[in-house]
């Protein structure tokens, strides 16, 4: 295979997966630079190793590898833990879905959608990278198994206590507000 | 704990049918795991609607690809043309390419259901093209269509459900005039294309795969329907029974 076409596929079997990836590096980094950088060196990575034939599952490749940069990144950095301030004016889904409703409304979501990025922000990384991949990119758990580099059963337990942690931290939330 | 990872994997449709049916026997006897199975759900629905899935800046996106084609030397006698517009392209285009290999390849046993897949295919690479009228309103988009078509499929609004209308546009299935009425759910297109089929009065809902899209056909009143989407099985018969409800 020549470079040329061996960039062609690669472009079209794995960089077809960036946003995927980049919405991953961005929540476990929770860094728009560490993001970038992560996802460049995955990048660079993934084509060194690409041979065009990369099994079943390109996607899920490519996400284990930014994965591993995102977390190489976190820990040069000693930023486990640390939290990105959350910006209203980036957050694009919530302010599309209000545009029809009226500004009580629209109000209430924007409050509710930053009670809810700050939870599972606030989720050490184990349990939100399994939110991530099965809430936001509806990976299976076989998908997410390869990812993360963990048994299947692995999975399911870290899912089910990622989700009792969200249910808490945003329970506690709404205590707050309502005090 | 044993019984809430199972509860989750049975939500999440990930148990085998044997072991699924045994959870749905218990739960039917458990108000606790039914109570959880309700604070699973809204937790699912909330995360799914309101959690920011961060789109990649498009100067990243640029930057990358021309680092990409830098590390990957070409001689530079047999530089082709169209390595380098690859090469820049933006995504779109990259989809587009995909689009194109895909109607290239040869028919499979169901023509009609790989028609049916290039053509959502082909809408997603063109956002032009997916949407000639855009309303979130399904009194907008019902009679848009009507002033083009002899035909009136229902066009419902499925918001509350989670699947936002986008709009609708004019398109072709099985050499016929359809509809293709859009929606979304989180960042996934659904195209719901609706065409006439006389004889096609009353056929219940089919699931099937193709090419890793989730494709749900019915019939009703002589009109055959066709939602097809990457999103979930079971979000997509979601849908479709939601589509279909008189």
């Amino acid at each position: 295979m020549g470079d040329a076409e061996k960039l062609l596929r690669f472009e079209t079997t794995v960089l077809l997966h960036l946003d995927a990836a980049y919405n991953l590096a961005r929540w476990l980094t929770q860094d728009e630079f560490g993001a970038e950088d992560a996802v460049q060196d995955a990048s660079l990575r993934a084509l060194r190793f690409f041979d065009g034939q990369r099994g079943p599952n390109p996607k899920a490749w490519f996400m284990a590898i930014v994965r591993n940069a995102s977390l190489d990144w976190l820990n040069e950095r000693g930023r486990h833990g640390v939290t990105e301030q959350y910006d209203d004016d980036e957050h694009g889904n919530a302010g599309e879905a209000v545009a029809t409703e009226g500004p009580e409304h629209a109000a209430i979501r924007r409050a509710d959608a930053r009670d809810l990025h700050i939870c599972i922000a606030a989720l050490p990384v184990d349990f939100r990278e399994v939110i991530v991949l099965r809430e936001l990119e509806e990976l299976s758990y076989k998908e997410i198994s390869a990812i993360v580099d963990v048994p299947i059963g692995t999975v399911m337990s870290r899912l089910a206590r990622a989700r009792d942690l969200l249910t808490q931290k945003m329970q506690s939330s709404l205590r707050k507000v309502k005090s | 704990m044993r019984m809430r990872q199972v509860l989750d994997a049975w939500i999440d449709g990930e148990l085998d049918r044997a072991t699924a049916a045994e959870i749905e026997q218990h739960i039917a006897a458990c108000p606790a795991c039914l109570a959880l199975k309700a604070e699973r759900d809204a937790l699912r629905l909330k995360v799914r609607d309101a959690a920011q899935y961060y789109a990649t800046p498009a100067a990243f996106k640029a930057a990358l690809h021309a680092r990409l084609a830098a590390r990957t030397p070409v001689r530079a006698t047999r530089t082709p043309g169209w390595l380098q517009a690859g090469v820049f392209a933006s995504f779109t285009a990259a989809i587009g390419l995909l689009a194109g290999l895909w109607i290239a390849r040869p028919p499979s046993e169901d023509p009609l259901r790989e028609q049916i897949v290039a053509s959502h295919v082909a809408s997603l690479s063109d956002t032009q093209r997916l949407i000639t009228v855009a309303s979130s309103d399904q009194h907008t988009v019902k009679p848009w269509l009507q002033g083009k078509i002899d035909f009136a499929p229902a066009v419902r609004d499925l918001s509350m459900q989670g699947y936002t209308l986008l709009g609708a546009r004019l398109d072709h299935v099985a050499d016929r005039q359809a509809t293709a009425i859009v929606y979304r759910m989180r960042n996934h297109v659904i195209n719901l294309y609706a065409w006439r089929a006389t004889g096609y009065n009353a056929e219940a809902l089919t699931l099937q795969s193709a090419r890793g899209f989730g494709l749900a056909t019915w019939a009703d009143g002589g009109l055959r329907y066709a939602a097809v989407s990457d999103i979930e099985r079971g979000d997509l018969e979601r849908f479709a029974r939601l589509a279909q409800a008189p």
